[in-house]
């Protein structure tokens, strides 16, 4: 906790220049939703990345519109729910289509990934957002899961499946479609966590975490880790592991 | 000083002479006189077979007949009159650089150059053919214009015959050639081809030669130096050089060393070998590496215990280009940042480059909650990039990353070396760059564009628009830039605080009211600086939000195409594309230490009219660059400048057209050049020229036993008047054959 908040202290006292280009979890709202809870999620988010890794977080919570000029301000935003979003206006679709053709990530986080509702609303969304895209299966050597810890299988709340499913153009990731509750793994309560995690709890939200900040990483240094330079020692590590 | 016109002789022509006709063809003259002839042979046979007063018949009849073609013919006397002419004779001198080598006899060297040797010879011409019109030209590549003192490396006869007879009125008697024979053209093999060349370039005149050398001086020399293929940066490429050595008896090997000339540092020796000469010959193949691309200078020296004549020639500066295949980058990032995404996406995206990235990930203090081995992280090879990997980059990004805490700052006089030599060099602002990554007073700082505080407030925390300098308008740097984003740019939220920019460095942002931290801390404070040190470049970007021009509201107005027209722009003049200089520079000719040089300058319009030239000579212990003069401009809006009588070696020349960055470019100044490279006189291609053409060939000693050319009279009036009129011929002929036809009626014949 002592590190958590020397690392918060030093995000603040840099705040302006040298937090400009800091990893910052906005969070996409389609309608006015309560996301309190989320917004707990988001900020944990850049502590741990911050306390865990040289990255800069903004921990300030931000919740934007995709309608909004600020859609367009930083190149990463989350977009959760637990039931079917509904249609997307044009204006949202438009933005949405403007944010991810410039190079902007989204993350579909899926609350309540047994039901599946929010989930496959996104998708049929997104779907219109990039018509001629289709969702592909991330391969386990995807540099996602190597970015900074080297993680097995996604990892969420919810155990759910042990790969996930993107969006990618070229090499890149545009839309990450988790059925994993990634944020509820994250989300605080005051001094706690605010929800319990399906099962082995320690362990499954150290887990969850790593695969935040893996995905943290991959916004900021997008390919980094698949390097040539890094394959033989990350080969090597994936051996002994 | 050879080009005087020999005087004319002239003399009046008065004899008269004597023609059957002076109007009728000659097939017609010729078939009366045949006519005659027959006519005659007739009257004989006649006259033999026992004629009666047969003398008569035959007098009469001979006398009819000519009297009769005398009045077809009407016989005249032509009288001319008109100037005798001496023979004409033009004498081409060769003039190039090579005619300066010390000249030999057949017993050795003595104390001439061949070029003094070649003016007596003219003079000695001039009163061997006293009486005859002399036109002396010079010629190098081709005939020169009098008075020109620039003297070219090669010696072109054909082209030179050509010239010289196409300029000429008549035809000359003769040609007299004065050279030492080792020709450009014709060379090769005497064969019929060769011969025929030559005697078309002749027009059929006949070609005297004058040797001016005779044996081979004793000297051993670079004579060839040739690349096999191009050179590409980093990749090994050969440099195959021919070494010559005279008297070849005498030789028996000698060492050859490659070395690249820097500026302002000892040239570093790239290769060496051994040439073992054979029959005084000897050809070597050595391999090298240029890490460095653009212009690059080679000195290539000869070292041998064999006694030489002409040292000169033992040296030779040899001016490279190196082109680049791959850009091969080091991208180091301190932290990893939205700023270094957009970076490193926009690398990526380029094919041409190799990109190396290393990201500090993690720091001592993070709580990475893991094993090692659970995390994908490798140590920062911080040694291993900056001693035994530097000089194979083309250029190297820091970004924000703190100096001390990763070790960074005991590399930082290889670092400043790397860029003196030639390396391309970006600092990229941060929390933890510029000042408070402790870079001020380091050797680092002495290569960058701006002087770095080292004490105070060492961040700028206030958000800000930079703003375009007069410079940053006008550099082609930022052309493509302000081409899509015009003058604005995004607001950044603060920026590593810097001192002013260095003398020579030129600012193209700066803030709009802070003031510089450290050297002229009147004037602002730059955002954004460019330097030029020793061979290679640095960049100075003081905000880390130039990501915005890619992902923001800015970067949406251009659909990110900003940020690639930013860090194209610095990269394409960190490495020197030609698309982001203010100027080409060229050499007018080849470049020989110790006369007059002219270096051509194109600018980019629109940049001003304001241009200098300097030149700085390469090498160690050079202190102040040389300004040159301009000269009046050339055609199409080049400009000329002039670098007087300077010294042999390799040289940097900086352009700087307004306040647009400098364009640098390197020459080679030699002594002897190529026209030096081999000393060896070729007396057996002038004796071959003679022969062919039908001239003699003799050495500068023999002037007089060429032969003196003929006079030639051309008439100037011509007057024609006939033995008798035409009309005393017809009654001449009507009275004969009237008195021969009297005779043979007489004895019974008609």
């Amino acid at each position: 906790m002592l590190c958590g908040l020397g690392a918060l202290g030093w995000s603040l006292s840099a705040h302006g220049f040298g937090e400009e280009g800091a990893f910052h979890a906005r969070l996409l709202s389609i309608r006015d939703e309560p996301l309190d809870t989320e917004l707990t999620a988001t900020r944990r988010w850049a502590l741990e990345l911050t306390r865990r890794t040289s990255a800069p977080g903004k921990l300030a919570s931000f919740v934007v519109e995709p309608k909004s000029n600020e859609l367009l301000k930083e190149p990463f935003l989350v977009w959760v729910g637990d039931k079917d979003p509904g249609e997307l206006d044009q204006r949202a679709v438009r933005g949405l289509r403007q944010y991810l053709r410039m190079g902007g990530i989204l993350v579909v986080d899926d609350r309540d990934p047994k039901k599946g509702a929010f989930l496959r609303g996104a998708r049929r969304e997104i779907g219109r957002v990039l018509p001629e895209s289709t969702p592909v299966r991330l391969d386990r050597n995807h540099v996602l899961f190597k970015s900074f810890y080297i993680v097995a299988r996604p990892q969420g709340r919810v155990i759910g499946p042990d790969s996930v499913e993107a969006i990618v153009s070229g090499k890149d990731v545009q839309v990450l479609f988790l059925a994993h509750d990634l944020l509820g793994a994250l989300a605080r309560q005051g001094e706690t966590w605010a929800l319990p995690m399906e099962e082995g709890e320690a362990n499954a939200r150290e887990y969850a975490i790593r695969f935040a900040v893996n995905i943290a990483m991959y916004v900021l240094c997008s390919d980094y880790k698949d390097d040539q330079v890094h394959a033989p020692f990350l080969m090597r590590r994936r051996q002994e592991r | 000083m050879f080009a005087v016109p020999a005087p004319l002789v002239t003399g009046w022509f008065g004899e008269g002479r004597y023609r059957l006709s002076d109007d009728l063809p000659t097939w017609a003259t010729a078939l009366v006189v045949v006519l005659v002839v027959l006519s005659i042979l007739l009257l004989w046979v006649e006259v033999r077979r026992g004629h009666p007063r047969g003398l008569w018949v035959l007098m009469t009849g001979v006398l009819g007949t000519f009297a009769l073609a005398c009045a077809v013919l009407r016989p005249v006397h032509v009288k001319l009159k008109g100037r005798t002419i001496p023979g004409s004779v033009i004498v081409l001198v060769d003039s190039s650089h090579r005619m300066d080598l010390p000249a030999t006899d057949r017993f050795g060297l003595i104390e001439q150059s061949r070029r003094e040797l070649a003016r007596g010879a003219v003079e000695d011409l001039r009163h061997h053919l006293s009486g005859s019109r002399i036109v002396v030209r010079e010629f190098d590549s081709g005939l020169l214009d009098q008075g020109d003192a620039k003297k070219g490396a090669t010696s072109d006869l054909l082209a030179a015959l050509g010239q010289a007879l196409g300029e000429s009125a008549e035809l000359p008697s003769s040609i007299v050639v004065v050279s030492d024979g080792r020709l450009a053209r014709p060379s090769g093999t005497v064969d019929d081809a060769w011969t025929s060349a030559l005697r078309a370039a002749a027009q059929g005149v006949a070609v005297h030669t004058i040797g001016v050398s005779q044996a081979y001086p004793a000297d051993r020399s670079l004579r060839s130096v040739g690349l096999t293929g191009s050179a590409v940066a980093h990749q090994p490429f050969r440099l195959e050089i021919e070494v010559g050595c005279e008297p070849s008896a005498a030789c028996d090997e000698a060492e050859v060393r490659v070395k690249e000339l820097l500026e302002r540092q000892e040239p570093q020796v790239l290769s060496t070998g051994r040439a073992k000469f054979e029959q005084g010959r000897a050809l070597l193949s050595l391999e090298l590496t240029l890490e460095q691309a653009g212009n690059r200078a080679l000195l290539i020296e000869l070292t041998s215990a064999t006694p030489d004549d002409v040292v000169q020639n033992d040296r030779r500066i040899v001016p490279v280009f190196v082109r680049r295949d791959r850009l091969r980058m080091l991208h180091v990032a301190g932290r990893p940042t939205y700023d270094v995404r957009a970076l490193r996406k926009f690398l990526k995206s380029d094919e041409s480059i190799d990109l190396v990235s290393f990201f500090i990930l993690r720091t001592e203090s993070d709580q990475v909650q893991a094993e090692q081995e659970e995390l994908a992280l490798i140590p920062f090879p911080v040694d291993e990039l900056f001693s035994e990997h530097l000089s194979s980059f083309d250029a190297i990004i820091l970004q924000d990353i703190d100096a001390p805490r990763y070790r960074l700052d005991r590399y930082f006089g290889a670092l400043r070396d790397y860029v003196v030599r030639g390396g391309g060099l970006i600092l990229v602002g941060g929390p933890t760059g510029f000042s408070s990554g402790g870079y001020a007073g380091s050797p680092l700082e002495e290569v960058l564009p701006v002087y770095l505080p080292r004490e105070g407030e060492l961040i700028v925390r206030k958000a800000f628009v930079p703003q375009f300098t007069e410079a940053g308008r006008v550099a082609p740097i930022l052309k493509p830039l302000r081409s899509t984003m015009g003058e604005e740019l995004p607001e950044m939220s603060g920026a590593n605080a810097l001192g002013s920019a260095r003398p020579g460095a030129l600012v193209l942002w700066e803030h709009p009211s802070e003031l510089a931290r450290a050297g002229a801390m009147t004037q602002r404070m730059p955002v954004l600086a460019v330097y030029e040190q020793g061979d290679g470049r640095s960049v100075a970007i003081s905000v880390d939000g130039s990501h915005q021009l890619r992902f923001g509201t800015v970067g949406a107005k251009t659909g990110g195409r900003a940020h690639a027209d930013l860090w194209e722009g610095l990269l394409g003049w960190l490495m020197r594309d030609p698309r982001y200089e203010s100027a080409q520079l060229r050499l007018d000719g080849e470049c020989l230490a110790h006369r007059d040089q002219t270096l051509l300058v194109d600018p980019i319009p629109g940049l001003g009219d304001d241009i200098q030239v300097r030149l700085e000579k390469l090498g160690a212990g050079v202190s102040d660059s040389l300004p040159l003069q301009q000269l009046e401009p050339g055609a199409g809006g080049t400009r000329r400048f002039v670098a007087r009588q300077i010294p042999e070696g390799g040289y940097a020349a900086r352009v700087r057209v307004g306040a647009a960055p400098p364009t640098r470019s390197v020459i080679a100044c030699e002594d002897g050049g190529e026209a030096w490279s081999d000393s060896r006189p070729d007396p057996e291609r002038l004796e071959a020229i003679a022969r062919a053409t039908g001239g003699t060939a003799v050495t500068a000693g023999r002037v007089s036993q060429l032969p003196k050319s003929t006079a030639s009279f051309i008439a100037t009036h011509r007057e024609s008047r006939p033995w008798l009129e035409a009309w005393v011929w017809a009654t001449l002929a009507v009275s004969l054959m009237s008195l021969h036809w009297l005779v043979r009626r007489s004895v019974g014949h008609v």
